[in-house]
C-alpha cells in the first residue's frame, strides 16, 4: 500500500528487533533490573495474549469460510497458558511502576518498547472491525477479511509462536544464572522458573491453532501490509506534478476512494448527495480514469518491449490495456445514460465524498497519461500523449505506473460495486425520473419530472453490471500484473472484491418494492426503438422517446387484450340458449365490471367466474355459476 | 493521435492558423443560437436554455470518441451541459415543451476541434443570456436557475475553448 498510510509491518518489524535486542543481552541482570524486566515482560504476554482474544469467535456474523473459524477455539488453551505465565512472573514485579520498569535497563527498555509496538500494532487491525451488538464485530474495511483470512491469521500466530519461544528460552536461562556473588535464586528468578514452562507450552498450543500449518513468505507480507483504516491526508493538488510525485499520490488518491465509497455505502439510503448528480460525476470521472489508464498501459506496453523485449510483460500489459478499453467504455455508457435519467435537482444535496476524490483521481490519472503537466479535462489544457521514454525511463519506473494504475483500477471496481447497489436502492423506491420537456409532445405531464421508463432504468441497471464485469477484469489483470513484476500493489490481489448480489435478492431488500418483473431480463427494445438503433441513432433523448412509443403501444395492446379475454371470458359464461342477454350487455359495460369478486346473492365472493376458460364449453356447474352472475348482473 | 488527424484541435478549420486562448466566431449559425438571441422574455429564455444545453450535450456525446486527446474534455462537457438543463428543468416559468426541439448544433461531419470551438461560442452566449435573465426574474426559484445555468454554460465555455499550448501540439 502507500507508504504514508502506517502498515502493520511499521509495528511488527520493530517489535521483531526489540525482542531479539533484549534477549541477546549477554550480562548479569541485578535484582532490581530483573524485576523491572520482569514487569515489561508481563505486558508484552499480555499484549500477546490479546491478539489470541481478537481472533474471529465461531459465531462471529461475518465467518470467513475456512478453517479460520474454529481458530478462535483452538487458540483458547494458548491463551490460558500465556495467561498462566503472565501470572506467574506478576508478584516477582509487584509495586513497580510502568515508568520505573522500563527506565532502568536497556532489556527492559526493549521488551517495553516490544510491548509498545505489539500493542499499537493491534490497535491498527482493531480499526478494521468495530463492536456489534452481542459481541458481533462488524467489519468496516475491505482489510478485515483479509485479517481474519486463514493465511494471515497463521502468519500472526506464526510470529507470536515465535516471540513465546524465544521469551520461553530466555526466561529459562535467566532464572538459572547467578550473578557471581549470589549462589540462589531470587524471587525474580524463581518467577521467571515458574513461567518458562508456561510459555514453552503457549508456544506449542499457539502453533497447534494455526490453521495454516506454512503460512508462507506471502503471507507474512501480507500481514505487514495491512494498513489502518483511516484515510491518508489527501495529497495537495498542485499543478505540474512529475511522473514520480504522481505515481505516489495516485496510491494515495486512490486509497481516499476506497474510503470515502466504503463509508458512503452505509449513508447512500438516505444521505441527501445520494444523487443522480452524484453517481454521473462518478461515472464521469471512472470513464476519464480509466481512459487515461488505457493510454498508460498501451506507453507501457511499448516501453517494456523496448527494456524487456524477451519477456511476455509486452504482451500483457498491452492485454490489460484491452480490459481497461471495455472498462472505460462501459463507464462512459453509464454516464450517457445519466444524461437523461435523474433523481431530480435539490439545491443543498450537494455531492458524495466519493465526487471529490474520484475527481482528483481522473485528474492525476490524465496528467501521468499526457504529456502537459498541468492537464485537465478541457479542450485548453489538451494535450498529446505522455512519451513511454518519459512515463517509465528504467523497469523499476514502469512497475511504479503499472502500481499507480493498479491502485486506481481497484478503486474504481469498488466504486462500481457500491454504486450500482445504491442505484439498485434508487430504482426500486422510485427516485428515478425523466425531464418531462425530453418526452414526446403529446405526454401532457404539469411536472418537471416523469418517472422513468422501465426500459431505462434496466438499462442502467445493465450498465452497471456490465461496468462492475469489465472493471473486475481489467482489475484482476493488473493483479497478474503486479505480481508478476513484485510490484508494491500486489497486495490488492488478495483483498476480496464486493461481488454484486443477485438483482432478485437486492429488490427484496427492506422497504423496497418488489419489481414488477425478473430482474435478470436484459432489456428487449420495441419495435420504434429498434428501428432508431437500426439507424444507429444513440441520442438517449430520442431512444427515450422511442422506448416510450414502444411502451405505450405495449400497455395498449395489454390493455385491449384485457379487456378483450374479460369479454370473451363473459360471453362464454352466458349460455347459448340465451341471445336476448348477449345482445343486451355491452362492451363498455364489461369492461367496467369487476367480474372476479362480485358479490353473490347469498353474501358469497365469485372467485370461479376468474378462473373459467373462455375457450372452453361451459360445464352445467359452470352454466349454473354464469347464470347466478348474469342474474346478479341485472339487479 | 496523429498531427493529420481531422479535427485535432490546434488551428482554426481552413485558415491553418491556431488560435490562441479565446472563443472564436461561430463557425456557422444555427437554430438554437437564433432562438436564443430572440427570446425576449424569460419563458423564451429559460426554453431556448433548456434546448440549448440539450443540443451542446448532444453534439459532445457525439464528438466525444472522434479524438483520444478531447475525450475527458467533451465528456465533462456534456456533465457540464446536464447540469445546466437541470438548473432550468426546475425554473417556475420554465414552459411546458412546444414545437420546438434542439435539432443539430453542429454538422455531422465537424471535427472535434471546430466542435469544440463551437460549442464554446454558444456556451458563452448561452451564459449570457441566462446572466441577464437572472437579473429580469423576479421568482426566486427563477433567479437560482438562471444563476445556475449560467454558470453551467461559463463552465462549458471554459471547458471548450482552446488554449496557448494548441500550437505546440502538432
Amino acid at each position: 500500500m502507500a507508504s504514508a498510510t502506517p502498515v502493520f509491518g511499521d509495528f511488527l518489524g520493530p517489535a521483531d528487533e526489540h525482542i531479539a535486542a533484549a534477549v541477546s543481552f549477554r550480562g548479569d541482570l541485578s535484582y532490581d533490573a530483573l524485576r523491572r524486566v520482569i514487569r515489561q515482560l508481563d505486558r508484552l504476554l499480555t499484549t500477546m495474549a490479546r491478539f489470541l482474544t481478537d481472533l474471529p469467535p465461531p459465531g462471529d456474523s461475518q465467518p470467513c469460510a475456512g478453517p479460520e473459524r474454529d481458530t478462535a477455539a483452538r487458540a483458547a488453551p494458548a491463551q490460558l497458558t500465556l495467561d498462566r505465565a503472565a501470572r506467574s512472573l506478576r508478584p516477582a514485579a509487584a509495586g513497580l511502576t510502568a515508568t520505573q520498569a522500563c527506565t532502568s535497563h536497556q532489556v527492559a527498555g526493549h521488551l517495553s518498547a516490544a510491548a509498545d509496538h505489539l500493542a499499537a500494532g493491534r490497535d491498527l487491525l482493531q480499526t478494521h472491525v468495530a463492536p456489534g451488538t452481542g459481541g458481533i464485530r462488524i467489519r468496516k474495511s475491505y482489510w478485515a477479511p483479509v485479517i481474519t483470512s486463514a493465511p494471515v491469521t497463521a502468519a500472526l500466530l506464526g510470529v507470536l509462536a515465535g516471540y513465546t519461544q524465544t521469551l520461553a528460552l530466555w526466561a529459562g536461562k535467566q532464572s538459572r544464572s547467578h550473578p557471581a556473588a549470589q549462589r540462589t535464586p531470587t524471587a525474580p528468578q524463581l518467577a521467571l522458573r515458574a513461567a518458562e514452562p508456561w510459555l514453552l507450552l503457549a508456544s506449542a498450543a499457539i502453533q497447534a491453532a494455526q490453521p495454516a500449518r506454512h503460512p508462507g513468505l506471502a503471507a507474512r507480507k501480507l500481514l505487514e501490509a495491512i494498513p489502518v483504516n483511516a484515510p491518508p491526508p489527501r495529497p495537495p493538488s498542485a499543478t505540474g506534478e512529475p511522473v514520480s510525485r504522481l505515481c505516489e499520490h495516485i496510491p494515495l488518491t486512490a486509497e481516499r476512494v476506497r474510503h470515502a465509497t466504503l463509508t458512503f455505502a452505509d449513508d447512500a439510503r438516505w444521505s441527501p448527495a445520494a444523487t443522480s448528480a452524484s453517481w454521473r460525476c462518478h461515472a464521469l470521472a471512472a470513464a476519464i480514469t480509466g481512459h487515461g489508464s488505457e493510454l498508460i498501459l498501451r506507453a507501457l506496453a511499448e516501453r517494456a518491449s523496448q527494456l524487456s523485449p524477451d519477456t511476455d510483460l509486452p504482451a500483457r500489459l498491452a492485454a490489460a490495456a484491452d480490459d481497461m478499453t471495455c472498462a472505460w467504455q462501459s463507464w462512459r455508457a453509464i454516464a450517457g445514460h445519466w444524461d437523461i435519467l435523474t433523481t431530480g435537482t435539490s439545491p443543498h444535496a450537494g455531492m458524495t465524498p466519493v465526487a471529490v476524490e474520484i475527481a482528483d483521481l481522473a485528474l492525476r490519472t490524465g496528467r501521468l497519461a499526457y504529456r502537459n503537466p498541468h492537464w485537465a479535462p478541457s479542450h485548453h489544457q489538451a494535450s498529446p500523449i505522455r512519451d513511454p521514454a518519459d512515463l517509465a525511463g528504467t523497469p523499476g519506473g514502469i512497475i511504479a505506473v503499472l502500481t499507480a494504475v493498479h491502485h486506481a483500477t481497484d478503486a474504481i471496481t469498488r466504486v462500481a460495486v457500491t454504486d450500482h447497489q445504491a442505484v439498485v436502492v434508487a430504482v426500486a423506491d422510485n427516485r428515478l425520473c425523466v425531464p418531462t420537456r425530453l418526452l414526446p409532445e403529446n405526454y401532457d405531464i404539469p411536472a418537471p419530472y416523469a418517472r422513468a421508463p422501465r426500459s431505462h432504468t434496466d438499462a442502467l441497471l445493465s450498465g452497471y453490471d456490465a461496468a462492475i464485469t469489465a472493471t473486475a477484469r481489467a482489475a484482476i489483470a493488473l493483479d497478474r500484473l503486479a505480481a508478476l513484476v513484485s510490484a508494491p500493489s500486489s497486495v490488492l490481489g488478495a483483498i476480496p472484491r464486493p461481488s454484486v448480489p443477485a438483482r432478485e435478492d437486492q429488490r427484496h431488500l427492506p422497504e423496497q418494492r418488489p419489481a414488477p418483473q425478473p430482474s435478470g431480463v436484459m432489456h428487449m427494445p420495441g419495435r420504434a426503438e429498434q428501428q432508431l438503433r437500426k439507424l444507429r441513432i444513440r441520442d438517449p433523448a430520442l431512444l427515450l422517446r422511442a422506448a416510450l412509443i414502444d411502451q405505450a403501444a405495449h400497455d395498449l395492446v395489454a390493455e385491449a387484450t384485457t379487456r378483450a379475454r374479460g369479454r370473451d371470458h363473459l360471453m362464454a359464461q352466458i349460455p347459448r340458449s340465451a341471445p336476448g342477454i348477449r345482445r343486451t350487455i355491452r362492451p363498455a359495460q364489461l369492461a367496467s365490471q369487476d367480474t372476479s369478486a362480485r358479490p353473490q346473492p347469498d353474501g358469497q365472493v365469485n372467485h370461479d367466474a376468474g378462473t373459467v376458460q373462455p375457450s372452453l364449453p361451459a360445464t352445467p356447474h359452470q352454466s349454473s355459476t354464469a347464470a347466478k352472475a348474469c342474474s346478479s348482473r341485472r339487479w | 493521435m496523429t498531427a493529420a488527424e481531422p479535427g485535432f484541435p490546434g488551428t482554426a478549420p481552413g485558415s491553418g492558423q491556431p488560435t490562441r486562448g479565446k472563443v472564436r466566431d461561430m463557425p456557422e449559425n444555427h437554430e438554437i443560437g437564433a432562438r436564443l438571441g430572440q427570446a425576449v422574455i424569460l419563458p423564451e429564455i429559460l426554453a431556448a436554455g433548456f434546448d440549448a444545453f440539450e443540443a451542446i450535450r448532444m453534439a459532445a456525446r457525439d464528438h466525444q470518441d472522434r479524438v483520444p486527446t478531447l475525450f475527458a474534455a467533451f465528456m465533462t462537457t456534456a456533465n457540464a451541459a446536464v447540469d445546466g438543463r437541470e438548473a432550468l428543468t426546475i425554473a417556475p416559468s420554465l414552459p411546458p415543451a412546444g414545437q420546438a426541439r434542439p435539432g443539430q448544433v453542429l454538422p455531422e461531419e465537424t471535427g472535434a476541434g471546430e466542435a469544440a470551438d463551437a460549442l464554446a461560442v454558444l456556451a458563452a452566449a448561452l451564459g449570457e443570456r441566462l446572466r441577464q435573465a437572472a437579473v429580469l426574474a423576479e421568482v426566486p426559484g427563477d433567479q437560482a436557475a438562471c444563476q445556475q445555468g449560467a454558470a453551467a454554460a461559463r463552465r462549458i465555455c471554459e471547458l471548450m475553448t482552446r488554449g496557448e499550448r494548441d500550437a505546440g501540439l502538432r
